[in-house]
């Protein structure tokens, strides 16, 4: 499973959502589970998944699932 | 004592251009806002079905529109029951279900639902008194004029978040509809293009802003006016690092809740010697321990939760001063001091938890016996739901998880599930939960 394909099921997982409806745009607070508690279990998770971890910096520019998969592609 | 509504009719015949209402890319002048209210109202007055005393389900988006609805409504003579948009359809269903019958009683503004220790949530009943008088104390104790620029990144559907959105348009303010703190780089964003003096926020919503962006926020220490922190517990440690981070800044703590909002204060620069206590009560309220208990007099106090009896309502006030259910202690200056909660809620980053709530839904899972929820530390929420079952048959968290997400709301969900082979409760039956929290 590629970065891309592993985010969306984690955002999905969390969001309370099917993975179908996870695009790369979908943002913080596009579905109601995905707010700052949403938010901080994404992140948790994606950095377990791929054994890294984000500073605070990184963690601000994450606005949509496309920043989540550059940010994590980039410690890989 | 005005009402919100005329402080708000004030504001527009004094200033009508400024700024009262910004929301994404429109600004909303006092004068429009004025108008717009007054419109809903009539909408809603010309309303077949509509009456006086009439109560009016709100989705409480933090919205402009959800904003002209919500004044539009009091303007009309209904009385508004705001709810989260996100509210899960059982609970939505009860609470239409439960306002729909009843009698209202003149000066009634507002029915907010809250966490009952029975699991139901109580509709708290607050007058036009209530939130002109909380608004008053509140403005009062933080020092808010016309000339703030304040984010509202609180849910409106909450006692909190509603109440800046009237402390800041009885004063004239400028409030920014940003809705969440979810978006921390918006958050900023706003602060920034708007000069933002001010915001709420709970302590959960400092932690997360301080996992997101460590020490930003003092970027920001000369144009930040004031803060409200409220709705949990927030350490001392943290205390102290705003107090370093802001040093200019008033950073007030309220003590309160949904029956009697902010009855205490206490501004952490001022209270340097005492930032374990919840301070002392707020301008216009008086506070007394009564059998341990910290119990609540003013003008700003419910006096009736939706449906509920006279004879039934007297039981949480003693001598006309309410009963928070929180056991506390005076000084002799007047500092407060909590020891502990006498009702057994969770408090999940300011969001209230019954456990029975949870408890119910677990129950009802065809695997598990039993269940016993209770409060988990958490270092970012304060709180977070921990729950404890016996299995009839093996069930997976994940199989749990999937069952109650529909059920519950996010904050609801148990961070952790513990199996055990019997729950530990008293000879009646109820559970022990302190005991819980020692397995």
């Amino acid at each position: 499973m590629n970065v891309e394909e592993k985010v969306k099921e984690i955002v999905a997982g969390v969001s309370g959502v099917d993975v179908n409806e996870v695009t790369l745009q979908s943002a913080v607070g596009d579905f109601p589970q995905w707010d700052s508690m949403g938010q901080m279990a994404i992140i948790q998770q994606v950095e377990e998944a791929f054994d890294i971890s984000f500073e605070p910096e990184e963690m601000m520019e994450m606005e949509d699932v496309n920043d989540i998969v550059k940010a994590a592609e980039a410690k890989l | 004592m005005l009402t919100i509504e005329q402080q708000i009719e004030r504001n527009a015949q004094r200033m009508p251009e400024k700024v009262a209402l910004i929301c994404k890319d429109t600004r909303v002048s006092y004068g429009e806002l004025w108008e717009r209210c007054c419109e809903a109202a009539k909408t809603l007055q010309n309303d077949a079905g509509f009456y006086k005393g009439k109560r009016v389900v709100l989705a409480a988006a933090g919205n402009a529109e959800f904003v002209y609805q919500y004044f539009g409504t009091h303007l009309a003579g209904g009385i508004c029951v705001p709810i989260d948009p996100d509210t899960k359809p059982a609970r939505r269903e009860y609470i239409e279900r439960i306002v729909a019958t009843g009698a209202p009683s003149d000066g009634m503004a507002d029915i907010m639902f809250t966490t009952g220790t029975t699991g139901a949530p109580k509709g708290v009943v607050l007058t036009h008194e209530n939130i002109a008088a909380s608004a008053r104390n509140i403005n009062a104790y933080i020092g808010n004029d016309a000339d703030d620029v304040e984010l509202l990144a609180l849910p409106v559907s909450h006692s909190f978040g509603l109440g800046r959105l009237r402390c800041v348009l009885s004063k004239g303010g400028t409030m920014v509809l940003l809705g969440t703190f979810a978006n921390v780089k918006r958050f900023f964003a706003a602060m920034e293009e708007h000069h933002v003096t001010g915001f709420g926020m709970v302590p959960a919503g400092w932690a997360y802003l301080k996992m997101m962006s460590r020490d930003k926020i003092r970027n920001y220490a000369g144009q930040l006016k004031y803060i409200e922190i409220g709705s949990s517990f927030m350490s001392v440690e943290d205390k102290k690092m705003l107090m370093e981070w802001l040093p200019n800044t008033r950073i007030c703590m309220h003590y309160g809740l949904t029956e009697a909002s902010r009855s205490a204060f206490m501004e952490f620069h001022e209270y340097a010697e005492n930032l374990s206590s919840i301070g002392k009560a707020a301008p216009n309220v008086d506070i007394r321990i009564i059998d341990g208990e910290i119990c609540v007099k003013g003008e700003h106090v419910t006096q009736r939760y939706w449906n509920e009896s006279p004879k039934r309502i007297a039981q949480d006030f003693h001598d006309g001063y309410f009963r928070t259910g929180d056991s506390g202690w005076m000084d002799e200056d007047g500092h407060i001091y909590i020891k502990g909660r006498i009702k057994e809620i969770i408090n999940v980053g300011g969001e209230k938890v019954s456990p029975m709530e949870v408890e119910d839904v677990l129950n009802a899972i065809p695997q598990i016996k039993e269940s016993a929820c209770c409060a988990m530390p958490d270092m970012v929420m304060g709180e977070v739901v921990e729950a404890f079952i016996v299995e009839k048959e093996p069930v997976t968290d994940a199989e749990i998880k999937e069952i109650i997400k529909p059920q519950l709301e996010n904050y609801k969900w148990p961070k952790r599930i513990v199996r055990v082979d019997a729950i530990p409760k008293t000879s009646s039956g109820k559970i022990q939960r302190l005991q819980l929290k020692e397995v």
